[in-house]
């Protein structure tokens, strides 16, 4: 069950008209395409995805899941958005409710365990592998969790644990922690101890319906079986503007922290077919990602550059992170900035600047001449 | 949605011994990077809306079939017609010239009569173009030809595998093999009514070793074969020296954009290649590259396949490097086709001339 309803305000104008895991990201991809490739990746072939905040793009994006692999009959892809119901209908409340609305889709699945998965993170994980964990371990759930710089910790969820791996206390954002390690949002149940948690947790007063605040404690305080499992590699939450830049531009370099290349785990997408990017006589490409579709007639340093962009003569990019379809026109320079899709920054006109924070343009919009 | 079905006879090679087309049907040469040339009859039959197309195969199908799978890529995976792989007569034939055998056709009948649209656009591989066959359907109706047939003016002289249309008034008079400069050189690509390819094919039973235009030579008396003229980018492929400039044409922006126009795109099997990656210190200009590229050294004037690796220190100039080539530290390529898979080692230089361009075979 992949939850992909988020809007990601804090992303600002980058998920005005689309849902944070449409977003696009590293040249190619969109930020859903990791979990989904995860899911293919690690033999899933049942994905719910849950959806909410302006799923137009994420619905059309997502089909069949046929660029995943999850086009298959009686399982497959299963976008599930809020409905109505005899007794009307309400929007997901929290992580929890969004499951619970959808226990139906559940129960026809049938399945003996749950996996729960947020859609917007960037990693690779076989799931195949915290599933054994938690077979081996007999637990009714196993949350995934990895080690964050003590400094980080009060950020986020903390699982202490005790030696063979089993939670003992559970600290939403503790001001002391007494352990790094914290919750990736990634949690398999045991189908049966789920159901019967989201229906009690449905009934009780107060609860926000929420895995991390409501049913681990819960879960926790019944004695139930709770374990971890350990991830120690690349994992990134790009939930603001400034950590989705520096995770696009973590794909670049000649080592980077994020290796795109790397052949065992391929990161699908729903890509389009364009032809090979044009370099122009005068252009040049340094650091880069350039997707296919892509004139470049101009210079291009450090950026991620999605398919079809354009860059006109003279123009300078750099630091940056140009989505699909987005135009820089002659002349105009592009420094420290992200450009969505189809925006453009007219000839000669500035856009950004090196030493000041990241600047975003939304999808469609224009940066004139002067403007700036 | 046009009421036709495509017919592209993929079973043909070419007369030219440059050993660019040994071993693999010219429809599945690969070509710019990320396509193989049947994408372009394919797309362009697509792109007008139709979802009926056969392919006649050559007997080295293999490279072929891997390519177009279901038919998917092209949204030709339908439930009621779609992609339809054929089995041609003569097996590995190289004839020069025509490429609408009437065997392979008559071979095929059940694929014209098991449909009901009305017509049958005719293609092969050989021509790198982006025609609007809906506007041709248009033109062949407006004009009340019997058979529409799209050709364009050449350029130069002497391309033997060409077919000329001798025309009054855009009325085909005769057909021949071979074309010279200002002549009339057929695209392969025809509109003709289903029904009426069918009479035809019962009509030239007796010499069904001819090519339909080849058997109409005595016929074009009686039937209207009109010409509609193509205007925009169009290259034939038929030897080294066409297939190598037919890439390079394309380092042009707006020859580029002619051929792959918005809305009319080429389309092409899909993969899940990253985009590529330059390197800090790649220098690339006037290139062509395609995902899943990694340069870290220098590309200038070339055409990259998909998946190549261009080491530190290496130089690839006017040259076609096909998909995953890895070109190791310090080699030089200029003027040459690499072809599919090859590893040019360390400090290797490999040099053909603007004349004769050298090819390495695909590994």
């Amino acid at each position: 069950m992949l939850l992909a309803g988020g809007q990601g305000s804090r992303l600002g104008v980058l998920t005005s008209q689309v849902a944070k895991p449409a977003v696009s990201f590293g040249g190619k991809y969109r930020i859903i395409d990791f979990v989904l490739s995860n899911c293919a990746n690690s033999g899933i072939s049942s994905v719910g995805v849950l959806t909410q905040y302006r799923p137009y793009l994420l619905h059309n994006y997502l089909g069949t899941g046929e660029a995943w692999n999850l086009d298959e009959r009686g399982g497959g892809v299963a976008i599930l958005p809020p409905y109505a119901t005899q007794t009307g209908g309400s929007w997901y409340a929290g992580t929890a409710d969004a499951i619970t609305q959808n226990l139906g889709y559940l129960e026809m699945q049938d399945p003996e365990y749950v996996l729960i998965l947020s859609g917007d993170q960037l990693y690779r994980m076989d799931y195949e592998d915290m599933l054994a964990t938690h077979k081996a371990n007999n637990a009714d759930l196993t949350v995934a969790v990895m080690p964050v710089p003590w400094e980080d910790a009060p950020r986020f969820g903390i699982m202490n644990c005790r030696e063979d791996g089993s939670i003992e206390e559970f600290e939403e954002k503790p001001k002391e922690p007494k352990s790094n390690l914290a919750s990736m949002g990634i949690y398999i149940f045991t189908a049966d101890v789920l159901f019967k948690a989201l229906r009690e947790d449905a009934e009780k007063e107060g609860s926000s319906h929420d895995f991390g605040g409501d049913i681990i404690p819960t879960l926790l305080a019944e004695g139930k079986r709770l374990y971890t499992y350990q991830f120690k590699a690349y994992w990134r939450d790009v939930g603001t503007v400034a950590s989705f830049h520096e995770a696009n531009m973590e794909l670049l370099g000649s080592e980077p922290a994020f290796d795109l290349y790397a052949q065992d785990a391929p990161i699908m997408s729903n890509s389009s077919t364009r032809p090979p990017a044009f370099i122009g006589p005068k252009g040049s490409v340094d650091d880069s990602l350039v997707d296919n579709g892509c004139t470049i007639l101009g210079q291009v340093e450090h950026s991620v550059i999605s398919a079809d962009v354009y860059v006109g003569k003279n123009a300078i990019v750099k630091d940056s992170i140009l989505f699909p379809g987005a135009r820089v026109e002659a002349g105009a320079v592009v420094i420290n900035a992200i450009m969505a899709e189809r925006s453009v920054v007219e000839a000669g006109a500035t856009f950004g600047a090196a030493d000041e924070d990241t600047v975003t343009l939304g999808d469609d919009a224009v940066v004139k001449k002067g403007d700036e | 949605m046009p009421k036709a079905i495509g017919l592209i006879t993929c079973n043909y090679t070419t007369s030219s011994k440059d050993d660019v087309f040994l071993g693999r049907p010219v429809a599945s040469m690969p070509f710019l990077g990320r396509y193989r040339l049947v994408d372009f009859p394919l797309s362009n039959m697509v792109n007008a809306g139709i979802r009926n197309v056969g392919m006649i195969m050559p007997n080295n199908y293999r490279s072929l079939v891997d390519h177009v799978g279901s038919g998917k890529d092209w949204n030709l995976d339908r439930k009621n017609g779609g992609l339809f792989i054929m089995p041609g007569t003569a097996f590995g034939t190289s004839r020069t010239g025509a490429r609408f055998l009437i065997r392979d056709l008559v071979q095929n009948r059940e694929f014209l009569t098991k449909n009901h649209e009305r017509y049958v656009v005719l293609s092969t591989a050989n021509f790198i173009c982006n025609v609007d066959i809906r506007a041709l359907i248009a033109k062949h109706e407006a004009s009340g030809a019997h058979i529409t047939v799209l050709c364009k003016k050449a350029s130069c002289d002497g391309n033997i595998d060409v077919v000329t249309f001798e025309a009054e008034d855009g009325r085909v008079k005769s057909m021949r093999q071979g074309v010279k400069f200002g002549e009339e050189a057929f695209l392969d690509y025809a509109i003709i009514e289903r029904e009426l390819l069918l009479e035809l094919l019962d009509a030239f039973a007796a010499v069904d070793h001819l090519d339909l235009f080849e058997a109409l030579n005595s016929e074009y008396g009686r039937f209207r074969v009109m010409i509609a003229e193509f205007d925009g980018y169009m290259k034939p492929i038929f030897d080294k020296a066409s297939y190598f400039q037919a890439n390079i044409d394309l380092l042009d922006a707006d020859v580029l954009d002619e051929l792959t126009p918005s809305g009319r795109h080429i389309l092409t099997k899909a993969h899940d290649n990253p985009p590529a990656k330059y390197e800090p210190g790649a220098k690339v200009s006037n290139a062509l590259v395609s995902s899943g590229d990694r340069i870290f050294g220098s590309v200038q004037s070339s055409v990259l396949g998909r998946n190549v690796v261009v080491e530190a220190g290496a130089s690839v100039r006017h040259s076609v490097i096909m998909q995953g080539v890895v070109v190791k530290a310090g080699a030089q390529i200029e003027n040459a086709i690499i072809d599919k898979n090859n590893v040019v080692p360390a400090g290797t230089e490999l040099r053909g001339t603007d004349g004769d361009i050298l090819y390495l075979k695909k590994n």
